[in-house]
C-alpha cells in the first residue's frame, strides 16, 4: 500500500531571485539580510526558510526590496518530496549554526583572559552575538545550550571578579 | 476613512494604526484581510506587500507613513527607529527597546484579536511617545 506521507513533511518558504551584478550595494544588503535570517542557500538565487508567518513575511519584504533594486523575485511555498533530503537540509542548517555557537564558546573562554574592564564590555558584545545567532537558528543543535551555558558562566565569572 | 491591513497584527501594523489614529485620521476605521485581494475598494491598504504604504528601500511601513504624510516630528522619527528594530531587527539603528516592544506586541497578538490588540496598543504607544518626547527635551532618559 502506498501511503501519502506528504502531510508529515515540513513546509518551506522559498525565495527565487535575481539581482543585477552592478551596483553591488543592494546585492550586499540582500546577502546580509539572508544571513541574518539564517536562510539556506539552495542554489545561486534560490534560498529557503522553514515556513512560518514571520519567515514568510521577512522574505516578502526582501522580495520587495529586490524588485525595487531592479531585480526579480518570486516567493514559493514547497516541500521536499524525499524525507531523506529534508533531513539532510535541516542537518546542513543545524551544522552551520552549530559552528557559530562553537565559535561563541571559544570566544567566551578567550574573554576570561581579558582585563576586568574589557571583560564586561566583551560580555555585552557576546550576549548580543548569542541573540543574533539564536534569531537565525531554525534547527537548534545541542551547541545552542552549550553556548548559552558558556555565556551564563562568563557572566557569573565577571560578577565574581567584581564582587 | 477606512484603512486595510493584513490580519494577525504585529508591531509595525499596530504602530501604523496608532499613527493613523493619532496623527492622520481621527475617524480611522480598520479592516483586517487574509489576502491582499480582499482589500475593500474604499479602503487604503498599508503594510501589505506591494502597496505604497508599506516597506520600501529597507524601511518598515511606519517609516514610510512618516515620509508619505511628511510627519517631521522628531519624537515620531525616534519611535520609528524603535519600530524598525522591533519589526526588522537588522541593526540599522541602535534601538535596544525594539526587541522588548516586539515581544510585548507578539504576546498580545497571541491572546487578543486584531481590533482589541490595536486598542490595547494605543496607550502603549501614547506612553512611548511621551517617554521619548521627555527624553528628547531633557537630553537624557526621564525618570
Amino acid at each position: 500500500m502506498v501511503t501519502d506521507s506528504s502531510s508529515r513533511r515540513a513546509k518551506w518558504v522559498l525565495l527565487a531571485y535575481r539581482l543585477p551584478r552592478e551596483p553591488s550595494t543592494p546585492r550586499i544588503a540582500v546577502w546580509r539580510k539572508l544571513r541574518r535570517l539564517g536562510a539556506a542557500q539552495l542554489l545561486d538565487g534560490l534560498v529557503a526558510l522553514p515556513l512560518d508567518s514571520r519567515n514568510r513575511e521577512q522574505f516578502e519584504w526582501l522580495a520587495n526590496e529586490i524588485v525595487e533594486a531592479s531585480g526579480e523575485a518570486t516567493l514559493w511555498i514547497g516541500e521536499l518530496t524525499s524525507a531523506a533530503q529534508e533531513r539532510e537540509l535541516a542537518a546542513q542548517m543545524a551544522a552551520a549554526i552549530a559552528s557559530d555557537y562553537r565559535a561563541l564558546v571559544e570566544e567566551a573562554d578567550r574573554i576570561r583572559e581579558e582585563s576586568p574592564g574589557s571583560r564586561r564590555r566583551s560580555l555585552s558584545r557576546l550576549r548580543r552575538e548569542l541573540r543574533r545567532i539564536r534569531a537565525r537558528d531554525h534547527f537548534p543543535p545541542p551547541e545552542r545550550e552549550q553556548a548559552q551555558r558558556a555565556v551564563d558562566s562568563l557572566a557569573a565569572f565577571v560578577e565574581e571578579i567584581v564582587a | 476613512m477606512k484603512w486595510a491591513t493584513r490580519q494577525h497584527c504585529h508591531v509595525d501594523r499596530a504602530a501604523c494604526a496608532w499613527l493613523i489614529h493619532r496623527f492622520i485620521d481621527q475617524e480611522a476605521e480598520f479592516v483586517f484581510v487574509d489576502d491582499p485581494e480582499e482589500v475593500p475598494a474604499d479602503a487604503t491598504p498599508f503594510d501589505i506587500s506591494g502597496v505604497e504604504l508599506s516597506h520600501h528601500g529597507g524601511e518598515c511601513s511606519f517609516e514610510t507613513f512618516l515620509r508619505r504624510y511628511e510627519l517631521d516630528d522628531p519624537v515620531l522619527w525616534d519611535i520609528a527607529r524603535i519600530v524598525h528594530e522591533a519589526d526588522l531587527a537588522d541593526e540599522r539603528y541602535d534601538a535596544p527597546e525594539g526587541p522588548g516592544l516586539d515581544v510585548l506586541l507578539r504576546g498580545l497578538s497571541m491572546i487578543r484579536a486584531d481590533e482589541e490588540l490595536l486598542a490595547l496598543a494605543e496607550p502603549l504607544f501614547d506612553g512611548l511617545y511621551e517617554y521619548r518626547k521627555r527624553a528628547i527635551l531633557l537630553g537624557r532618559e526621564p525618570s
